[in-house]
């Protein structure tokens, strides 16, 4: 529907390795699957969209076509994880501004010491 | 008795005073019975001093030190220099006592074991195991070649630390693993393609899903990967974002986290790889 129309939904199958598996994107693939995505971010920041998972009838609305240039670009695993770490990094942006209204102060450096096998 | 004796007096006290001007140690000895005023004669009348004759060659160089008095510009200089030397090498020490203190506080008694026996493949295909990490330092990253954003960016991070610590030393210095917690996907191919875009240095492990699950055990890392997905499935999987360094000995010495640049990384794995001695 949107300017890249219907047929590019999602990037060319990946190169087969020499061991049947699939190579995975390279340098170049991933950038153009990032910018795919920034322009698609900016576009729902102008739209006041955060969650365009939850908000997909109006985030389908307004960004069609970013939509399209982002599915285009990137693996729909790929798609489906930066959508939802956008939400993520918001709740996260305002649970520290809450927190800084409510005059908590930042502390240097890490919060505890990191230990291995701690989830990002 | 006393009429007959003070002429003699006299007498010889003006013969002593001819005599003074040559002997007059030896004279006052001869009269010390007789005269009881007699004393050795002062080196300097004038001085008041109570310390003792110095070893002054000139009254210039006696002056000069009267004037700066213990003191001197090479005193000064030798006391600043041996004082910021001090400071310097308890510094080093400090630094040295606590990265001791990081790698030890893992080895000790009741402390998780991080890492560990292991056999994979690397990206050409020979057998890998952790045996051929000893006797240098390892870098070990968990990831996946299908990661969307974090392992691209931390392998970038591992490709300047690589370049920072090993810039000297060659191959000697630091040996960097990159172990996948994708098997299915991460075959010897794909992580050969992969990793040649980061550093060529980079050693990609891979094996079965039981292999890697076990390493990743080992290594205390989070993994999710699901069993026997389907070819051209699209899944991510998650894991833990930490570098994890270990000594020659294959033991864990410290886990190096996002929040730290490449540089401060860098910093951090030169003073431990410097630190070793061999034990």
């Amino acid at each position: 529907m949107g300017f890249f129309g219907t047929t590019a939904t999602s990037p060319p199958p990946p190169k087969i390795s020499s061991d049947g598996a699939p190579i995975a994107p390279d340098r170049t693939q991933r950038a153009k699957c990032w910018e795919g995505r920034d322009a698609y971010f900016r576009c729902l920041d102008k739209s006041g969209i955060i969650d365009s998972i939850g908000q997909k009838d109006k985030a389908e609305k307004e960004c069609a076509g970013e939509a399209r240039g982002f599915e285009a670009n990137c693996a729909s695993s790929w798609v489906t994880y930066f959508k939802k770490r956008r939400v993520m990094e918001h709740q996260k942006a305002q649970t520290l501004e809450k927190l800084r209204t409510e005059g908590a102060q930042m502390m240097p450096g890490q919060v505890a010491p990191g230990g291995p096998g701690q989830k990002p | 008795m006393s009429k007959s004796f003070i002429p003699s007096r006299s007498l010889l006290s003006s013969f002593s005073r001819s005599l003074k001007y040559d002997k007059p140690m030896q004279q006052c000895l001869r009269l010390r019975s007789i005269n009881a005023s007699c004393r050795a004669p002062a080196p300097a009348p004038k001085s008041f001093s109570t310390s003792s004759a110095r070893p002054y060659k000139t009254v210039e160089e006696q002056r000069s030190r009267y004037k700066s008095g213990p003191f001197s510009y090479r005193a000064g200089l030798l006391f600043l220099t041996s004082g910021a030397g001090l400071i310097i090498y308890f510094r080093y020490e400090k630094a040295r006592m606590e990265r001791l203190r990081i790698a030890e506080a893992t080895k000790g008694v009741g402390r998780p074991k991080v890492g560990g026996p292991f056999e994979l493949v690397d990206q050409e295909g020979r057998v890998f195991t952790d045996a051929d990490m000893r006797g240098r330092y390892a870098l070990v990253y968990f990831g996946f070649s299908h990661c969307p954003d974090i392992c691209p960016e931390e392998l970038d991070k591992m490709a300047v630390m690589i370049e920072l610590v090993n810039g000297e030393g060659g191959k000697k210095g630091l040996l960097p693993l990159f172990i996948t917690c994708d098997p299915a996907r991460d075959t010897p191919a794909v992580l050969k393609e992969y990793l040649k875009e980061f550093h060529s240095g980079i050693v990609g492990l891979t094996g079965s899903w039981e292999q890697v699950k076990d390493v990743c055990k080992k290594y205390r890392v989070y993994f999710s990967t699901p069993q026997g997905v389907k070819k051209g499935e699209d899944y991510l999987v998650d894991h833990s974002i930490y570098f994890y360094l270990m000594d020659p000995e294959g033991d864990f010495v410290e886990a190096i986290g996002r929040q730290h640049s490449p540089e401060q990384a860098a910093k951090i794995i030169g003073g431990h790889v410097g630190d070793w001695r061999g034990k």
